[in-house]
């Protein structure tokens, strides 16, 4: 059996006592490939866990998030989703499908049915980025002699020792992204809010901008306001347990034909999911099929996925312009 | 560290001492013996090690035990209560829905949260709830059928029905149930991994990192002085060299002077445990000379490529990477192909793939203090691997025992020695204690022995009617490291593509050549399953060319029952025309071929496979299967036979074979299978030979055995041993049918009349196959033929292929449980649809496997899995048990044309590469356009 390494596991009751466990047991030293880990943060552990078997974690200290239950809350203005919460409830949860069903959609889409019972919204918005040659065993790695993400020097993916590509897979961020979300977070200094659209950037080995220790307690969501409608789209080989190869999703207020704001994100293409730029043009007035085909066209030449993930990258960008085409025509007719 | 846990488990509360890094799986199976959740890829992808939290389905292998403190587990062994076993578990029996039953635990645990939360479930959210559990043998359509069946409501205390028999038959025709299945289901199945000795020890294989290198040194002082460590093996310790076909031993337990691939073995360590196994490897100084490799065959084959092997196995000197050549042809196929009407000719290119058993590969070995060596180990081949272990320990066959346990899954992964039932075996004798070793899931990527990948540049020539008159193929193998059984695919990749489409002409060419990867071998339809797609997709396009329909075109070219194929070999019964007829019918072939809109399609192929091999893979004069049956006063039978149960059912197979001999119950036959100190030989469960050969063996023991029942009540009454007949339960005056008298009375009656009853029965193979070199490769008592129809949609925007339904018939002639056949073709249509649209067993540049594990090698969940109808077709073999022939591997061949053909009358393109991926698809669907532009 694929085995971890040791470590002592530590539970926390809430989330300061979590952050002050991470400092008294060593935190981390260093930063994004050279960081060495000698606490770490657990909730569902369905990433981490696979990849301290893989070795590319060996915390001596996991850090148990035993926190008072999870909750999904209607604040007035923002639904609050506990970072605890798991990703099924939030597929079911009333309240997530009557107001955001595409984050109720993409939460649904994530992984197989008994990941989703075990890992967390947090968890999914913090997940490691991903690369074929990065989540392996230690044995195969060693075969490649490593990568830059990892151990190494050499990005396998562009071939170059400077870029990470590894890339953003997560199913609910970018739908989070459209809608805006906020995420709350603890460190040692108290709490802090931060757009989601702050948190990550483009670099594979550390695309999160968090304070190292800094804890996400929760996610808020804006409540969209009238004639909002949204979809997800995944791009996998199989309906259940794989991870996307490229994701799209579409938000946005509409009257009748006529988008009045308008938000597109794609995810799974590198370490940073991206927000189109440019919509404006199109909003305020019906969209049209030329409209449509403009915009596909912009989030065509805006989406450069890279080779870390499995699915021929040329293949995958045309994709994000079949899938935005779709959710466009979709969305525009939902008015009827 | 350990500490205390307190762990709530099926009810019970545990104080369990376990280490903080352990998961959930790990406790349960290592310190509560609860060995039914299953460890099947490491981490998270196959769902094999499922249990219930809380009432939910989570991961055992990626939940901390340490994080489970105040939650309720529940493991299979939990869902049966003091009222036997629940409705689902019972489900699962009833409906052949357990096969090799290793991933079944996890999937009944899905199914139970499935339906305490939604009753009543859609088959779509069935589907999607099971989406997290491969199975690897069902194709997923009993297992659905099970869930549904639970969902109406079973009443667990009926007991399993067998349907109604074949007319004239007491048991055989009737669905009935595996012998194991209940045990599979409630997760009290033993298999290798489940088992422990006391102080036993656990092995780990060093592997090399380096696709070709010389070993100049290992130093081992420093792993050997670790504390915990008890053993330390490298190469020159087990020098003598092994293959499962005994003449061209060109592999050895650990590499001694030279790795050949990414994975090849180097050395193995015994320790106290895994952990301290794992960091002895990590102490292991190896120092290589690398060397260039050869990663694909072209370049193998270039002037000036490196030798993977330099000498072959009699030592002589190598001059080139060319493992085997062979070389046949049959007619005139260069005038013939010039007298054709329409001939087609191309390159089609099959991909590599692997079994991907969820069980992986186990062994535990000890030595008692006589030296006499008992190894346990999930293989699929017993008696080959006693021969085996004998050659390479230097220890007779007579101080070894080998013993499968139940086995989950094989699909020939497990055909023939591997690594680690060696080092466990030379481990022990070192360390003096027993050893266990089991591959993490990426060792049993690089074990492999997987399909070959095949360029076949291939030619069909046919005139103007369809009658098709010549086949000239030309096919490169990719063999990996070492032969496997190398010699064979190379025969087979020819021998085997003859039927059940006849020809007037045949020429072949195969070459096996070696390479830097990880040796391919037997997987389900071993070397023919490559040829066949680029010949059925051939076959379509001359239909095509001659504007005859593609079933019409192979009805045409229809071997018949009783001729001898091009290539000489006699075929005794073929079903072709039948199995058509069925798909022709029930997917309305007719008026949907070439009339569905554009994006949705159908497609033919279909096939012929042999039901074992004419020779044994040793030269020998000895039965290729034997049993022995005995019958004890209680009413039960023993039966005894050295065939591998993996999962199809052979075990029940025997059984109901005993059964309608005897007129004894099934559930009153013991079957003792594949422990090679208490049973007969049989070779093994590999080249579809059981059912034939074990079947046609029991039947003969039975039938003895019968006769013997028949004569004690005929003594006892005072009749002609004529007037006596056999029922179930029971024998009888055929004159006076109220006179009756049970079958235990029976078998008293006999003991007295006869003394202690037991019989014995075997199958010896007749001389088969053409009279030239290579003739009898092949050649097989009996053939089984395949059609099948495909429907599949093709998204035109994205190239996602998406196959609808299947429509499969298969002539396994005598049906003798029609459920465990429908389980075996569903299985090999799945398996067969993974390979064409998913699945790739690919490598990098540097001969680096691109993804061991259950993650990045792809295959299909329940989500995409389609309905599969199946139709049995029933051409009565003479040769055959009851008219029995094989059922598991021929229904796998045609499923991929099938699908490329249907892809074509989708979307008018034709894919000559598997597997058929968007990307690829979305390409061809483009350049067909942009071909059709241009002619414009």
């Amino acid at each position: 059996m694929l085995r971890m390494p040791e470590f002592r596991v530590h539970r926390a009751r809430s989330a300061p006592e979590a952050v002050e466990l991470w400092h008294s047991l060593g935190g981390v030293e260093g930063r994004g490939k050279d960081a060495v880990w000698s606490a770490m943060y657990i909730a569902g552990g369905t990433d981490l866990l696979p990849n301290i078997k893989h070795r590319l974690f060996t915390p001596k200290h996991l850090i148990s998030l035993d926190l008072p239950q999870p909750q999904i809350v209607d604040e007035g203005d923002f639904i609050r989703v506990d970072a605890g919460v798991k990703l099924q409830a939030l597929a079911d949860h009333p309240l997530i499908q009557a107001t955001l069903p595409p984050l109720a959609s993409a939460a649904g889409k994530v992984a197989g049915p008994q990941l989703r019972r075990m890992g967390t919204i947090g968890g999914n918005v913090l997940l490691d980025t991903r690369c074929l040659y990065y989540n392996q065993t230690e044995s195969w790695r060693q075969a490649l002699g490593y990568c830059l993400k990892k151990e190494g020097t050499w990005c396998h993916v562009v071939g170059g020792p400077k870029t990470c590509v590894a890339a953003q897979s997560s199913d609910c961020v970018p739908v989070l992204l459209a809608l805006n979300a906020r995420l709350r977070l603890t460190g040692p200094s108290g709490e802090r809010e931060l757009s989601l659209r702050e948190l990550y950037r483009y670099n594979g080995f550390d695309h999160l901008t968090l304070t190292p220790g800094e804890l996400l307690t929760a996610v808020r969501v804006p409540k969209p306001g009238p004639g909002f409608r949204g979809l997800y789209h995944k791009l996998r080989t199989r309906g259940s347990i794989d991870f996307p190869e490229l994701s799209v999703a579409v938000t946005g207020a509409w009257e009748g034909d006529a988008p009045s704001t308008l938000e597109i994100v794609i995810g799974a293409i590198n370490p940073q999911p991206k927000p189109v730029k440019g919509l404006e043009e199109w909003l305020g007035r019906p969209l049209t099929d030329e409209g449509i085909e403009a915009i596909t066209a912009l989030v065509h030449k805006a989406t450069r996925p890279q080779g870390s993930i499995i699915g021929d990258p040329d293949w995958r960008r045309a994709m994000a312009g079949v899938f935005t085409r779709r959710a466009l025509v979709e969305l525009r007719a939902a008015s009827a | 560290m350990k500490t205390l846990l307190p762990l709530r488990v099926n009810g019970e509360t545990h104080e369990l001492a376990v280490h903080q890094h352990w998961s959930l799986l790990e406790a349960l199976r290592y310190e509560l013996g609860l060995t039914g959740s299953k460890q099947g890829c490491d981490k998270g992808d196959c769902g094999a090690c499922t249990v219930l939290r809380d009432g939910e389905p989570v991961l055992a292998c990626c939940t901390l035990a340490a994080m489970c403190e105040g939650s309720e587990i529940t493991t299979i062994e939990g869902v049966a209560d003091k009222d036997g076993p629940h409705p689902i578990q019972r489900a699962f029996d009833v409906c052949g829905a357990l096969q090799c039953g290793f991933c079944q635990p996890g999937m009944i645990l899905s199914a139970k949260a499935l339906l305490d939360r939604c009753p009543q479930p859609t088959d779509e959210q069935l589907r999607e709830a099971l989406g997290g559990n491969l199975c690897r043998c069902t194709g997923y359509t009993k297992i659905f059928e099970a869930v549904r069946l639970a969902a109406k409501g079973l009443d667990r205390q009926s007991p399993v029905r067998y349907g109604e028999p074949a007319d004239g038959f007491l048991v055989l025709g009737a669905r009935g149930r595996k012998a194991d299945s209940i045990s599979k289901a409630t997760g009290e199945a033993i298999y290798t991994d489940d088992i422990t000795l006391p102080r036993m020890a656990h092995g780990k294989i060093l592997r090399s990192p380096h696709a070709h290198a010389r070993i100049k040194a290992i130093r081992t002082e420093r792993a050997e002085a670790l504390p915990g460590v008890y053993a330390v093996l490298v190469g020159s310790e087990l020098p003598t060299p092994y293959c499962v076909i005994p003449w061209t031993p060109d592999e050895t337990a650990l590499a001694i002077d030279k790795v050949r691939y990414i994975g090849d073995a180097v050395a193995a360590v015994a320790a106290v445990d895994e952990d301290t196994a794992i960091k002895a490897l990590a102490l292991i100084e190896v120092d290589y000379e690398l060397l260039p490799a050869a990663v694909e065959p072209e370049d193998a084959l270039k002037e000036g490529a490196p030798l993977i092997h330099e000498t072959d196995w009699k030592g002589r000197p190598r001059q080139d990477n060319v493992c085997k050549e062979v070389a046949l042809d049959f007619g005139d196929v260069d005038a013939n192909l010039a007298a054709s009407a329409a001939v087609v000719s191309g390159e089609w290119f099959y991909e590599g793939s692997t079994h991907a058993a969820i069980e992986p590969h186990c062994a535990l070995a000890t030595f008692n203090p006589d030296g006499q060596l008992t190894i346990w180990s999930a293989t699929q081949v017993p008696h080959y691997l006693h021969r085996e272990l004998s050659r390479v320990l230097d220890l007779p066959t007579s101080k070894i025992r080998v013993i499968q346990p139940v086995l989950g899954g094989a699909f020939g992964g497990k055909s023939e020695p591997f690594d680690l039932e060696f080092c466990s075996a030379a481990l022990s004798r070192k360390a003096k204690r027993p050893v266990k070793i089991l591959y993490t899931r990426e060792e049993v990527f690089y074990s492999h022995r997987g399909r070959h990948p095949m360029l076949m540049k291939m030619t069909l020539g046919a005139d103007a009617d369809g009658a098709l008159k010549a086949v000239d193929s030309d096919v490169l193998i990719d063999g990996g490291a070492y032969h496997s059984f190398g010699m064979v695919t190379t025969y087979y990749a020819g021998q085997l593509l003859t039927g059940p489409v006849d020809m007037a002409s045949y020429r072949f060419k195969s070459k096996r050549v070696y390479t830097n990867k990880p040796c391919c071998g037997p997987k389900r339809g071993h070397g023919s399953v490559q040829p066949r797609f680029a010949f059925e997709c051939g076959l379509d396009e001359l239909a095509e060319k001659l504007h005859i329909d593609p079933i019409q075109i192979r009805r045409k070219n229809a071997l018949q029952s009783g001729q001898r194929t091009v290539n000489g070999q006699l075929v005794p019964s073929t079903g072709l025309n039948a199995c058509l007829d069925a798909v022709e019918q029930s997917s309305g072939w007719k008026h949907r071929h070439g009339k569905l809109p554009y994006g949705r399609g159908l497609g033919v192929a279909c096939s012929m496979y042999i039901s074992g091999t004419a020779y044994p893979i040793y030269p020998n004069e000895m039965p290729q299967s034997a049993v022995q049956v005995k019958a004890d006063r209680s009413g039960r039978l023993t039966i005894l036979c050295g065939a591998s149960d993996i999962g199809q059912g052979s075990d029940g197979m025997l059984a109901y074979i005993l059964a309608e001999e005897t007129g004894i119950l099934p559930d009153d036959i013991v079957v003792v299978s594949s422990d090679t100190d208490l049973t007969p030989v049989d070779l093994g469960a590999y080249s579809s030979r059981v059912t034939f050969m074990c079947g046609t063996a029991a039947q003969e023991a039975g039938r003895k055995l019968r006769q013997k029942l028949i004569g004690g009540v005929a003594g006892a009454w005072k009749l002609h041993e004529e007037r006596i007949g056999v029922a179930l339960g029971f024998l009888y005056d055929k004159e006076e049918p109220g006179r009756q008298i049970s079958s235990k009375e029976a078998i008293w009656l006999a003991e007295a009349a006869y003394g202690p009853l037991g019989e014995v029965g075997a199958y010896r193979t007749r001389k088969l196959g053409g009279d030239y070199r290579g003739g009898s490769i092949g050649a097989s008592p009996a053939y089984s033929t395949t059609a099948h129809v495909a429907e599949v949609s093709v998204d035109p925007e994205t190239g996602q292929v998406k196959v609808e339904k299947v429509w499969a018939a298969h002539d396994c002639g005598r049906a003798l449980n029609p459920q465990l056949v429908e389980g075996q073709i569903e299985g090999s249509v799945y398996m067969g649809l993974a390979e064409a649209i998913m699945e790739a067993h690919t490598f990098r540049e540097g001969g680096l496997h691109l993804g061991p594990n259950l993650l990045d090698y792809r295959i299909p969940t329940s989500v995409e899995t389609p309905d599969i109808l199946t139709h049995i077709i029933e051409t009565i073999d003479p040769g055959g048990p009851y008219g029995a022939k094989e059922a598991g591997e021929g229904p796998l061949h045609p499923i991929i044309p099938a699908i490329a053909n249907a892809i074509f009358d989708a979307v008018g393109v034709r894919l000559r590469r598997i597997p058929f991926t968007p990307a690829r698809v979305l390409a061809a669907i483009g350049q067909a356009e942009a071909a059709r532009l241009a002619s414009k």
